[in-house]
């Protein structure tokens, strides 16, 4: 090739070819997603999170936790075994999350449904507590990961002034003999933050267009 | 060594030397420049990626102090690692060869410096804006908003001296290597900028973030580093081994196909993923196709190398460029297998995929910009290396810490993604199956640290004439001529 | 120079820039000189080229699925299903939220109501009876002693016309007319319509006696 224009060209062709194809495409195809209502109660899903649990988003991304956790689960994978989710994840799940994070590396479990892990039948306070721990002190609950005890303040306990948000920590986590350990405001949006991952909404759309096809359908 | 069965006159030859002489001189100041503050970058994203390793098998290391959280160290060094030493090497080593192939001096290369300084001063904003907590949270592109403009400002500046030095080009053909510079230098601004509208600018809505993030980051290894890499590889061999490159005529369909796959590659980091599911599907399409240039890339360079791989560890330059080729075959070998879905799925979120980035950012361009680096600071400050011996462990330590990350990561990798497969694997019990692979991978940066290390004494004895004993004033043979395949197989 | 330079400490050059460039650009366009007549290569790589985008094509056609952006599974069904998701539901499926937001908390989710204070639905011949009746309540609200299912009441009820619409309305009452027992026809929103224009008049809450007056 001697000419440069020739090389030029040929570059910019390619270069368009991959922003039309890659990114113009899909934008066009479900860059508008809306949230679904349901017919029966008509309620919008995702419905978004708001106040607290947006700021959490924001300690979610400075803190950099989609290093270590992913946000999707995988379809027909071990994903759904390990109930990290009853369903998996649609692309309207994230319509309404800002900032998506769907990760790419799993270090540690993945994130998208922690706020349902425990369970039904768990309270509110039980999952706070939960990921209180995970994040102060999280070889107290087993979990091999870094602690972020700087979103913590280890202070003395004022006399007839126990803070109702201090953690119940025991063992070698718990603070010395007279102290507490209390959440920062930042502690608080991240717990109210992973509190609200769950995707439970069955889409009745997407549902029905990922079912797998039937035996019928010839070979491969 | 050299039969001057074809050469011309001696005195052509000297007019030659003189020319590439002054080319050189223009050259010093930004080349250099530019590899020292690639070379700071180096060890700072170096020993912040060692940290970042070690706190993935010691999570209570660094622990305490919220800017060096391991959801903030990790991406400050490949941030670093990419833009700080990845970039600034790019700039040099890309520059003097553009310089070198279109015979055309650098002129006004204070602006280039200026240009460097900015570059370089975004950087260091972006890597403290990570650890200070304004992460933008997208991979590679995890720098805050303020250094946008900045950095693209001093790309413009030096894209338009790559650019503008090849269009004054005083030769007539365009070479291999002016093919992938170009296409390099031509796509980054590209990816950046339109990544940066889609991303923050305009935001695109949910998982669409996640395919604009995947286009940027496969463009950063596909169409940046690789290609630059090439571009080195494609130069060195007929320098240094006073061949043409075997089967030359196909190495413009190697080029053209390996950018086409390049741009339509990066669904395959998205397998899986909440997105449509054909935009995956294009991505392991593109990467089936990505045998080809394989195939002829492999003839190209491999072919040219032939069977002289003695020769090859004999040299400074060519040991590593070698091993530059035999990563990117590497890397694009284990990218078609790894695409494939029934191994993706234990292959996808584990340690291989870093593994496979780091082979191409590291094997295949940052060992092809050492070996350049080795060759032409000679030329520019007309010394010899003082330490073959440095030189030597260079290479050596690269090499084993390479290999030993790529196999740890892909191994551990393989593995963890079994266990992450099996359900009944609880996650302390794939952390703890997981650490001595992850230990091994620091091992490896170590490894990689004292190469660097050893690079930098050289570098450090070659340009500061403090010890101007070690290091000998150089004296360059001209070099014949290059003599077309047929006779030099004689 | 006294010794000859060690390559390692300084490489140098096999062969200028000017003639790499030279000779590879008139190797551009040559294949190599073989003796039998042809290179094999350009037809091995024409070969590969084609079987490679055959393949790539034949996997895309295949696990792109319609390239619809809602599917996330390759292995989804490639064939387009009917819309059956356009699920059509019944007036009295689609009642039974605007129910339980606005009617459980009073009249109970099993449609009893509380002994003495809200009468129930389930077995109400006001529910059964003519819709003149049921919409009116609905709408203005109901005041003062009522009758239902022979035994007495007297509380009030808050109008819920300006709450939900007719087609609530319609749907609220096609479900308490099919849940706990009763059975009865659907309303139509046509009806809810029609008896909201007749009863805007009204002002304030209905009483038993007024509605007795209205309907059969």
């Amino acid at each position: 090739m001697k000419n440069g224009l020739l090389i030029f060209l040929g570059l910019f062709v390619l270069a368009a070819l991959s922003w039309a194809v890659v990114l113009l495409a899909p934008h066009r195809q479900y860059g508008a997603l809306a949230p679904a209502v349901d017919p029966l109660d008509g309620l919008q899903h995702p419905y978004g999170t708001s106040g607290l649990a947006n700021q959490g988003r924001l300690v979610y991304q400075d803190l950099g936790c989609v290093t270590c956790h992913t946000q999707q689960v995988r379809h027909g994978s071990a994903d759904l075994d390990r109930r990290w989710g009853t369903r998996p994840s649609y692309a309207r799940d994230y319509v309404k999350d800002g900032r998506v994070f769907l990760g790419s590396s799993r270090l540690g479990p993945d994130l998208r449904n922690v706020g349902a892990r425990l369970g039904d039948t768990a309270t509110p306070a039980e999952y706070a507590e939960w990921f209180h721990k995970l994040l102060y002190a999280p070889g107290s609950v087993g979990a091999h990961k870094p602690a972020h005890a700087f979103l913590y303040e280890v202070r003395p306990i004022r006399p007839g002034q126990a803070s109702a948000k201090a953690l119940h920590l025991s063992g070698s986590a718990a603070p010395a003999a007279g102290h507490e350990v209390v959440p920062t405001h930042r502690a608080e949006a991240l717990v109210a933050y992973l509190a609200s991952l769950k995707d439970t909404y069955e889409y009745p759309v997407e549902a029905q267009v990922n079912a797998p096809a039937g035996k019928k359908e010839g070979g491969h | 060594m050299s039969s001057p069965a074809h050469s011309p006159e001696p005195v052509e030859r000297a007019k030659n030397r003189a020319e590439q002489e002054q080319i050189d001189a223009t050259a010093k100041w930004p080349v250099l420049a530019f590899l020292g503050s690639g070379l700071f970058w180096l060890f700072v994203g170096g020993v912040m990626q060692l940290a970042a390793s070690i706190q993935t098998h010691s999570p209570g290391f660094l622990a305490a102090c919220e800017w060096f959280t391991h959801g903030r160290l990790a991406p400050a060094a490949q941030n670093a690692l990419v833009y700080g030493w990845g970039f600034n090497a790019a700039f040099a080593v890309g520059l003097w060869l553009m310089a070198r192939l279109s015979a055309a001096a650098l002129r006004h290369g204070g602006w280039l410096l200026v240009a460097g300084k900015f570059w370089n001063v975004g950087v260091l904003l972006g890597v403290g804006g990570i650890l200070g907590g304004w992460s933008a949270s997208y991979e590679l592109l995890e720098f805050p908003r303020f250094v946008v403009l900045l950095l693209l400002a001093s790309y413009a500046l030096i894209g338009v001296w790559m650019v503008t030095t090849f269009s004054v080009r005083n030769t007539e053909n365009v070479y291999a290597s002016q093919w992938y510079l170009f296409a390099a230098a031509f796509f980054f601004p590209w990816l950046y900028s339109i990544a940066q509208v889609m991303l923050f600018k305009a935001p695109v809505a949910g998982t669409l973030q996640a395919i604009v993030n995947a286009w940027y980051v496969d463009g950063i290894y596909a169409l940046w580093f690789i290609p630059l890499g090439l571009a080195v590889a494609y130069y060195f061999l007929p320098k240094l081994l006073g061949r043409p490159i075997n089967l030359y005529y196909t190495a413009a369909l190697g080029f053209w196909w390996l950018i086409a796959v390049g741009v339509l590659l990066s669904g395959i980091r998205l397998i899986n993923a909440p997105v449509p599911v054909w935009v995956p599907t294009l991505g392991i399409a593109a990467s089936l196709l990505l045998v080809l240039p394989l195939i002829v890339i492999g003839l190209n360079l491999l072919g040219t190398l032939g069977r002289d791989f003695g020769k090859a560890l004999a040299s400074p330059t060519l040991s590593f460029v070698s091993l530059s080729v035999l990563s990117f075959l590497l890397w694009g070998g284990l990218t078609i297998v790894t695409s494939m879905r029934g191994v993706a799925a234990g292959f996808q979120f584990t340690l291989g995929p870093s593994g496979l980035d780091w082979l191409a950012l590291y094997g295949c361009f940052s060992l092809a910009a050492f070996g350049a680096a080795n060759f032409i600071v000679p030329r520019l400050t007309g010394r010899e290396w003082a330490s073959p011996a440095l030189l030597k462990a260079q290479f050596w330590a690269a090499a084993l810490g390479l290999g030993l990350f790529t196999v740890a990561s892909l191994v551990g990798g393989f593995g963890q993604g079994a266990l992450l497969n099996n359900p009944a694997i609880t996650s302390g019990e794939l952390s703890a199956a997981l650490a001595p692979w992850l230990a091994a991978r620091s091992v490896a940066l170590m490894l990689l640290l004292v190469s660097h290390l050893a690079f930098l004494l050289n570098l450090v004895w070659a340009v500061c004439p403090i010890n101007s004993g070690k290091a000998r004033a150089a004296a360059f043979a001209p070099p014949p001529d290059l003599k077309p395949a047929a006779e030099a197989r004689s | 120079m006294s010794t000859p330079p060690d390559n390692f400490r300084l490489e140098q050059a096999a062969a200028s820039d000017d003639s790499i460039q030279q000779v590879h650009d008139r190797l551009r366009s040559t294949k190599p000189d073989r003796e039998h007549g042809y290179s094999k290569t350009p037809l091995i790589l024409l070969g590969v080229m084609c079987t490679l985008v055959f393949f790539g094509s034949i996997y895309v056609a295949h696990y792109s699925i319609r390239f619809d952006p809602l599917v996330v599974n390759e292995h989804a069904n490639r064939e387009k299903p009917d819309d059956g998701t356009k699920k059509t539901f019944t007036r009295a499926e689609l009642g039974k939220p605007v129910f339980i937001k606005n009617c459980m908390l009073c009249h109970q989710a099993n449609g009893q109501g509380q002994p003495n204070i809200y009468p129930p639905l389930a077995g109400s011949e006001w529910v059964a009876g003519t819709e003149e009746r049921i919409v009116r309540i609905i709408l203005h609200g109901l005041n003062g002693p009522i009758t239902v299912a022979g035994r007495d009441f007297n509380n009030v009820m808050a109008p819920l016309g300006t709450v939900l619409n007719d087609e609530q309305i319609a749907n609220v009452i096609s479900y308490i007319r099919s849940d706990w027992g009763n059975s009865g026809p659907e309303v139509e929103p046509s009806t809810v319509a029609r008896v909201r224009a007749e009863a805007a008049a009204q002002k304030g809450p209905y009483t038993a006696e007024e509605l007795l007056k209205i309907g059969n």
